[in-house]
């Protein structure tokens, strides 16, 4: 019975030895086996199910992710001095394990690493360059375009004479141009240290508060003269129609005037030639006969009347001798 | 043995299972030991247990064999290798996931609330023209990949914010401010998706964008009043425009009516004089034909007869001798009076026609 009171030992170091034989490697896991600190056989970066020497070799896992590096945003100042605040973010992955291992050994101190790398890069890159062209980027000069050609933006001649007064209207590099040069400043440094830089995004830039608060009072101002510009457009409008309005009164009734004293004075022409062509056929009796209108048109019945004696009735009254005489 | 009186009760149990049981029978009946009847039982239940997993109708199960993608499973009951050799990881594959940017839903409802504070500086960002602009936007997305999500980026949600919002900014960045704030929202949202879309699959993420939405586009607080303003002006220039139009249409129709009127009004006038003219000419010539037959005494006649409507007409009628003048202050002409001083002229051309 000696061999079972060694049963249990010797199945509990047997267990120990296979367990440090195998060892998995996970999809989002590389490998680095080193032997007494030295790195043997190539890293290994396919999952699955492995063997080593127990004891002797041991496993140096890393991330095979793609990792995430997000900077303190600083405060930079541009090369046209213009002070603003900027984040940036990273992505890289372990590219060399080994390389790795030697020289960084453990994401935290990587990311240390980046900061250092990285943040002083951006910092270059932006203060070489002028904030219009980290702002925009490529195809800046068709936004321009489509707005005008959207048609609905009145105020946007207004708006560009204003912005761009000291602003260079082309784009030399743009953003995209920059994070490009910015990576591949900082590709070579960070390979030194077995990573793989894929790429350095702005994710924000923005004005420090009192830069930010000066910008607010420009676009305020530049709001105010806009509007401005409307209202005196709706006076200017508003008079152009009034004026048209009053042009057009004045044509109507000069016109409906001119109209009626030409129908008027074709009539009373009219009227004339037909009163002269019947009275002219006996000027004489025609005045004799619109003189009895006179007396037939007078009607009064409280008037009186007064005649001279010399009248031509009073010769009939007085008898047919005297007008024989 | 406890079940072998039931033997004979049992006849449709086949050869094969009695020898089982038999063996079983053997094995346990030998030993008599309960303890080990009850490790293996719990052993069987420890490794059923472990070798089933359930997937929910939104999920996709991923399986790693010793830490190696084998497969992907569907919703449903499925069985893997126990004891960790096989590792499930689900995920949640079919729900559209959202991410907010700018602000936060603080409860979801039929009315949602939302907070801004504490996102402003997510929202800010800087337009072309140098113009500063708050959006609020937020990707909807879905996880179309599950092995690419778990395998390929570490913290896919934190890529996306950093990636959505780069973009976001590039898009506002490579715009005029009044662009972003009016009418270049659907293209900006339309150009981050496919941007997002393309960089997360460059990153093979296994993301789908499935939308990106621009929520609230607004000027800065300080600011948005001078915006208002503009717009405020605008609908006064068109609130003028329109007064100037009333007016316009008040007048000029009813000066075109009046214009009307006094032309009719002419022709009327015309009309009339002509007719009247001929009228006057026509009775003036029927007069002069029947005064021709006999001038003389139509002559008399005429006269004498618009004498007496005219005596008829008058309450009273003086006759003066020409040579007295100092009567005339007496009369009353406020009445109305008639005085009839033939001039020479007339006279003498009464005389003349009254005279054959």
């Amino acid at each position: 019975m000696n061999g079972v009171r060694w049963i249990v030992p010797v199945s509990l170091i047997m267990l120990l030895i296979v367990g440090d034989v195998f060892f998995v490697v996970n999809e989002t896991q590389q490998v680095v086996i080193t032997q007494f600190g030295r790195p043997v056989r190539s890293p290994i970066t396919t999952a699955g199910l492995y063997f080593k020497i127990p004891f002797i070799q041991k496993v140096n896992v890393f991330e095979k992710r793609v990792l995430k590096w997000d900077g303190n945003p600083t405060q930079i100042p541009t090369r046209d001095k213009k002070y603003i605040w900027v984040d940036t973010t990273a992505r890289w992955k372990i590219g060399d394990p080994l390389l790795f291992l030697m020289r960084v050994g453990s994401i935290q101190t990587a990311h240390s690493r980046l900061d250092g790398i990285i943040d002083s890069v951006v910092r270059d890159h932006v203060a070489n360059n002028l904030l219009v062209e980290l702002v925009r980027s490529e195809g800046w000069e068709e936004a321009g375009k489509s707005l005008l050609e959207s048609g609905e933006m009145t105020d946007y001649a207004v708006a560009t004479k204003a912005g761009e007064s000291d602003e260079p209207l082309k784009l030399e590099k743009g953003r995209e141009k920059i994070t490009r040069e910015m990576i591949a400043t900082a590709s070579p440094l960070l390979k030194e240290l077995g990573i793989e830089l894929l790429d350095i995004l702005v994710k924000r830039i923005n004005y420090i508060d009192t830069v930010q608060q000066k910008v607010f009072d420009r676009m305020i101002s530049e709001r105010k003269r806009i509007a401005a510009q409307y209202r005196s457009e709706g006076e200017g409008e508003k008079a152009i129609i009034l004026g048209q309005m009053e042009k057009e009164l004045a044509k109507i009734r000069s016109e409906a005037f001119m109209t009626a004293q030409k129908i008027r004075g074709q009539a009373d022409a009219e009227a004339t030639r037909i009163y002269a062509e019947a009275y002219g056929k006996d000027p004489d009796f025609f005045d004799f006969l619109r003189s009895l209108e006179v007396y037939k048109n007078f009607s009064n019945p409280q008037g009186s009347v007064v005649f001279s004696t010399k009248i031509e009735a009073l010769k009939y009254l007085k008898g047919a001798k005297k007008a024989g005489e | 043995m406890v079940w072998e009186p039931r033997r004979p009760s049992k006849p449709g149990v086949p050869p094969e299972f009695e020898e089982l049981f038999q063996r079983l029978r053997n094995l346990f009946g030998y030993r008599r030991s309960p303890i080990w009847v009850g490790i293996i039982v719990f052993a069987v239940i420890i490794v059923a247990l472990n070798s089933y997993y359930i997937v929910n109708p939104q999920e996709t199960a991923v399986v790693l064999r010793f830490g190696k993608f084998i497969r992907t499973a569907d919703p449903g009951l499925h069985f893997k290798i126990p004891f960790g050799i096989e590792q499930v990881q689900k995920v949640v594959t079919g729900r559209v996931l959202q991410r907010e940017y700018g602000y936060r839903t603080v409860e979801a409802g039929v009315r949602s609330r939302f907070t801004e504070k504490g996102y402003e500086e997510e929202a800010r960002m800087l337009s072309g023209d140098l113009n500063v602009v708050d959006v609020q936007w937020t990707v909807q997305y879905k996880i179309a990949d599950p092995v690419k999500y778990l395998f390929r980026v570490r913290d896919v949600e934190g890529t996306l914010d950093d990636i959505s919002e780069s973009v976001m900014r590039r898009m506002v960045g490579n715009r005029y401010a009044d662009e972003v704030l009016t009418i270049g929202r659907a293209g900006i949202a339309e150009n981050a998706r496919k941007e997002i879309q393309a960089i997360m699959d460059h990153y093979e993420t296994g993301i789908h964008i499935v939308s990106v939405k621009l929520q609230n586009v607004n000027p800065p607080e300080p600011v948005r009043a001078a915006f208002n303003e503009v717009n405020e002006a605008r609908q006064e220039k068109e609130r003028m425009i329109n007064e100037a139009q009333k007016l316009y249409n008040e007048n000029i129709p009813k000066a075109r009516g009046e214009a009307r009127q006094i032309i009719t009004e002419a022709e009327g006038y015309a009309t009339e004089r002509v007719n009247r003219a001929r009228g006057e000419a026509d009775r003036f010539s029927e007069i002069f034909t029947a005064y021709q037959k006999a001038p003389d005494i139509t002559r008399k006649r005429m006269y004498l007869e618009s004498f007496e409507h005219l005596m008829n007409s008058a309450k009273s009628v003086f006759i003066l001798d020409e040579t007295q003048k100092n009567i005339l202050p007496f009369l009353d002409l406020s009445r109305g009076t008639f005085i009839e001083t033939p001039s020479k002229e007339p006279t003498e051309q009464h005389k003349t026609t009254a005279k054959p």
